[in-house]
């Protein structure tokens, strides 16, 4: 059937060049590829060049993996050999693709020769074969690049106004990515419509040769300096963004993704709508026959794939086989019992029972649609779980340390004595809600029970409030105030009196009327737990130096304090290494003046990087310097998020997975339909109908498995909330499992959930209505 | 100008490499309004010729001309309405969809043109009463009897008023009494409603009731 054989047309003797043509094309491809190789091992590149293409193995990533690796490489080796090899390979791959098009164009280019028959119009489907549409590779071109353009214009721009206007570069990341997504979806769809195909070829062309440059130049922008310098601050704001999620190039090669995802929606869209010749965005009867194709809806389908969803697979299975079974006996005995006295409803009774049992089709549906719900739910789950530790270590780490710091370059003896003038100026930075100073230093503190390093910080109880969760922090019987008021701190009479201890006893003169107070000092809850102390207890802190120099060396400087509060922020670190005294005492203690800096916090958390420059600006820069919370977490956070990308990227394999049931549902329902394509195609249904039907039929199991996946994941987040998955708090300091489910997010996973079986059903629908009329209609 | 006008159509076949010439360069004139027979032997390719008159198979070569249109030169749209609007079929099976009541089935053709469901479904009821079969709306293809489905399918051909009317062995499959009901039928509406029709059959007694009775032989029509 696939011979070439045609009437009138007799197969020619093909000339041989355009097989040498494609013979040393694809030489030449090759070759390029084994010179690629070539330089990568010469660079000793394999090993950095592999690990990018293992983690880019996702997306668009492998090619400029391959790249940034080899660039890396030539940076860890010095001034190693220039990669000369490169440039031949990358044009012996053009050259190569070339050879091999124009050998094609001439083999099948050679003029038919008529033997018999009349020549006519193009007649049937012939009038409507045409293979390449410039002007849709314009449209996908412009949808494309115009896309990233806009995305990376609109995010310099708003980015770069909202400095100081209080919405963070992440808000101007939705805005940009939503236009940069429209503009996509509006290529393809133009494109489409032009064509009335989905013209792969043009898609292809524009993705690779226009999409990918962009994002492959971001990618490789930190290992070329040359471009760095001259590119990097016009794209600082791009490339900001992409830096919060840790690694850079998988945000651009995500994004990237992500356009290329809605160019193709576009495209399918447009063509869908337009393959009928005119705009055609109806779809009430096409609906009509995909609901009665595929019952997803049905309230026994979803029930069932929701209590699997909930309960998992083996408990409901086993109800369902106990029910089924007593079922089936006493559904067998009435039968009989009535067919003695109604043969008639008897037969009927029989009818209908094998009227219930299912085809292997709703089968599948039903296997689809729990394929679906599952991937949903788990990323959902894991998401809001994943989103729950980040909170609830955000919430830790600000309620201890401020957004941003301001600090002095210089010797940190010298301390930052102006502090007030300081404060002045910060005061007046638009986003800074609270302020206070704060002095550091190393410390060792002893009881009379034991000796613990400490972090140990001068705050002013007054404003601490304003800036950290310290006051909130401080448990009952405690009180920050009394860092400032020594005298009201409760002296517990567990000593016999209120003595001071030895080493104060020698300084104080032993007639003087009465001691002064000791000042107050706050240790965290796993601190004075290793001390065994209690609020009223004193303690000693010790500095190693400060207390000038002796006959054996530097003298150790010490002073006694007394506890005046224990504080539990919920992080083991903070709540076993940090101690707070007031500022004056801590002045005194490290003989430094005024304070090492002044905390700051500010009003969006997100923004603490600007609100950072924008004071450090205020304070004219140097010897001043700024760092936001996120810059002192960095490793964390970034790893966390870096974490949470991970996770939601090997989950999404079970959408994958699922995506893939839904492609063999759809095919064997096409397989199944086949008669009733031709039927329908008879009566005058399009193309684009029929298309448009079998895109419902998957887009039904994709919306009933997404549903239930939001649902039950919903579900499972609510039970984690509110019953709780119980840890180990010695081991993760938290009681339970912390679940945060972000609305944006999850709504996004079902989206794109969705979507993604959209974008499945489409194969098996282009099948569908490719169905000649004819060819159900046949053999019967 | 006649109302079909059919020049030297050509079609074949590609079996196991072996090409089979089923049209041979057929020509022919209906005009508007006349009921015609088409006989021959099996395999003659009466059904090729009506697909092809139907648009559902397309020609190797020739020229087809329906109302003025030349609907070898159409598009995948226009040929799609061309058929919803123009042709009605009956085939020698009903084709039904399975899913479907008879009412919905008849409605199909209505609701592909976008015509409001509780109209379309209104015309429809009114034909399947036409036929006969008012007692039978709410049932499935699979719980009617074969003249019933046929008669099902009947409706739903003419549900849109089509102007050529194209039946490929319609009572083929029935006994003679009820395939006479569905001839019955197709002899009113060619009268009542001027439809033009084509009718493939084996059935000589049939045949011979038509005006005109034509006869395909070596890939060409000749009078019967």
């Amino acid at each position: 059937m696939d011979e070439p054989l045609a009437l009138g047309v007799a197969a020619p003797d093909r000339p041989h060049a355009p097989w040498v043509l494609r013979g040393v094309g694809g030489v030449l491809v090759l070759g390029g590829v084994v010179l690629a190789a070539v330089e990568l091992s010469r660079n000793g590149a394999w090993g950095p060049a592999l690990s990018r293409l293992a983690l880019g193995a996702f997306g668009w990533g492998p090619l400029v993996g391959a790249v940034t690796g080899i660039l890396e490489a030539r940076r860890a080796a010095a001034p190693g050999p220039v990669l000369w090899l490169l440039g031949p390979a990358a044009a012996a791959w053009l050259v190569g693709w070339a050879l091999v098009a124009l050998g094609s164009m001439r083999g099948s280019g050679s003029a038919p020769v008529v033997t018999e028959g009349t020549a006519g119009a193009l007649s049937g489907p012939l009038a409507g074969w045409r293979d390449f549409h410039l002007s849709t590779l314009a449209a996908y071109a412009v949808g494309i690049l115009g896309a990233e353009l806009v995305l990376v214009l609109v995010q310099t721009a708003l980015a770069s106004a909202s400095r100081g206007v209080g919405w963070g570069p992440p808000a101007a990341f939705g805005v940009a990515l939503t236009a940069g997504a429209a503009v996509a979806f509006v290529g393809g769809f133009v494109g489409a419509a032009r064509s009335r195909k989905l013209s792969a070829p043009e898609a292809t062309i524009a993705v690779l040769y226009l999409g990918v440059p962009l994002p492959a130049l971001l990618s490789i922008l930190p290992a070329v300096p040359v471009l760095d310098a001259r590119l990097g601050p016009r794209l600082r704001e791009v490339i900001y963004v992409a830096n919060l999620l840790g690694r850079p190039e998988m945000g651009y090669w995500l994004v990237f993704s992500l356009l290329v995802l809605a160019l193709t929606l576009g495209i399918l869209t447009g063509f869908v709508a337009n393959a009928s010749g005119r705009l055609d965005v109806r779809t009430g009867f096409e609906l009509f026959v995909a609901r009665r194709h595929v019952h997803v809806f049905r309230p026994r389908l979803l029930l069932g794939a929701l209590v699997v969803l909930l309960l998992g697979i083996i408990p409901p299975l086993i109800v369902l086989g106990i029910l089924r079974a007593a079922d089936a006996a006493v559904e067998r005995t009435r039968i009989r019992e009535l067919g003695r006295r109604d043969p008639l409803a008897a037969a009927r009774a029989v009818h209908d029972a094998q009227e219930r049992s299912q085809s292997p089709t709703a089968m599948m549906t039903a296997l689809s649609v729990g394929g679906v719900g599952v991937g949903v739910m788990a990323l959902i789950i894991v998401l809001s779980v994943m989103s729950g530790f980040e909170v609830d270590l955000q919430k830790k780490i600000l309620g201890t340390n401020a957004h941003v710091v301001v600090l002095k370059y210089g010797d940190p003896q010298a301390g930052m004595p102006e502090y007030p003038e300081v404060m002045k100026k910060v005061a007046g930075v638009p986003g800074v809600i609270g302020q206070t100073p704060f002095l550091l230093g190393q410390v060792m503190v002893s009881s009379e029970a034991n000796v613990d390093g400490a972090i140990i910080k001068g705050v002013d109880p007054e404003t601490a409030g304003q800036v950290t969760d310290l006051p909130r922090n401080v448990l009952p019987g405690g009180d920050i105030r009394w860092l400032a008021h020594p005298e009201d701190i409760p002296v517990r009479t567990r000593y016999k009196l209120d003595k001071p201890p030895a080493d104060d006893v020698i300084q104080a003169p032993k007639n003087a009327p009465a001691a002064p107070p000791l000042p107050g000092i706050l240790l965290g809850r796993e601190l004075a737990s290793s001390l065994r102390v209690l609020v009223g207890d004193p303690v000693t802190v010790v500095s190693p130096l400060g207390g000038g120099m002796g006959p054996s060396g530097p003298i150790p400087r010490s002073k006694a304090f007394r506890v005046a509060g224990i504080f539990y922020t919920g992080m083991f670190e903070y709540d076993s290494k940090f101690v707070y005294v007031g500022l004056q005492a801590a002045e005194s203690f490290f003989g430094i003046p005024g304070a090492t800096g002044v905390e700051l916090k500010v009003k969006d958390v997100d923004d603490a990087r600007r609100i950072a420059s924008t004071v450090l600006n205020a304070l004219e820069g140097y010897p001043y310097r700024t760092k936001d919370w996120g810059e002192m977490n960095r490793n964390l956070f970034s790893a966390l998020r870096l974490e949470k990308l991970v996770m939601g990227i090997i989950l999404s394999i079970i959408v994958v997975v699922a995506a893939g049931l839904i492609v063999a549902t759809v095919t064997m329902l096409v397989l199944e339909k086949r008669k009733e394509i031709s039927v329908l195609k008879a009566l005058g249904v399009p193309q684009g109908g029929i298309v448009k039907i079998f895109l419902a039929e998957g887009l039904q199991i994709g919306l009933a498995g997404g549903l239930l996946g939001l649902f039950s994941g919903l579900a499972w987040c609510l039970f984690i909330e509110k019953v709780g998955l119980r840890l180990d708090p010695e081991v993760y300091y938290i009681p339970s499992l912390p679940v945060k489910v972000e609305p944006l997010q999850t709504a996004l996973t079902v989206l794109i959930a969705i979507l993604v079986t959209y974008l499945a059903s489409i194969f098996p629908a282009l099948r569908a209505s490719r169905v000649e009329p004819v060819e159900g209609l046949k053999g019967e | 100008m006649a109302f079909v006008q059919i020049r030297e159509l050509h079609k074949s076949y590609w079996l196991h490499g072996k090409r089979i010439d089923v049209l041979r360069g057929l020509s022919l004139d209906i005009e508007r309004g006349e009921l015609v027979s088409l006989v021959g032997a099996s395999g003659s390719g009466k059904s090729t010729f009506l697909h092809v008159l139907g648009t559902l198979d397309a020609p190797v070569s020739g020229t087809m001309e329906v109302d003025g249109v030349d609907v070898l030169g159409l598009g995948d749209a226009d040929l799609a309405r061309f058929r919803n609007r123009t042709v009605g079929f009956v085939f020698q099976s009903h084709y039904l969809l399975p899913e479907f009541t008879a009412l919905e089935n008849v409605a199909i053709p209505a609701l592909v043109q976008r015509m409001e469901r509780s109209a379309a479904l209104r015309r429809a009821r009114g034909l399947l009463e036409r036929v006969g079969l008012a007692s039978r709306v709410d049932h499935r293809p699979g719980e009617l009897s074969g003249g019933e489905a046929q008669r099902v399918a009947l409706a739903r051909a003419l549900v849109l008023e089509p102007t050529l009317l194209l039946a490929d062995e319609p009572t083929g499959n029935l006994d003679p009494v009820t395939g006479e009901g569905i001839h019955q039928v197709l002899r009113d509406v060619n009268r009542d409603l001027g439809i033009t029709a084509v009718v493939v059959t084996h059935n000589e007694a049939l045949a011979r009731s038509m005006p005109r009775r034509l006869r395909l032989t070596g890939g060409r029509v000749e009078p019967a």
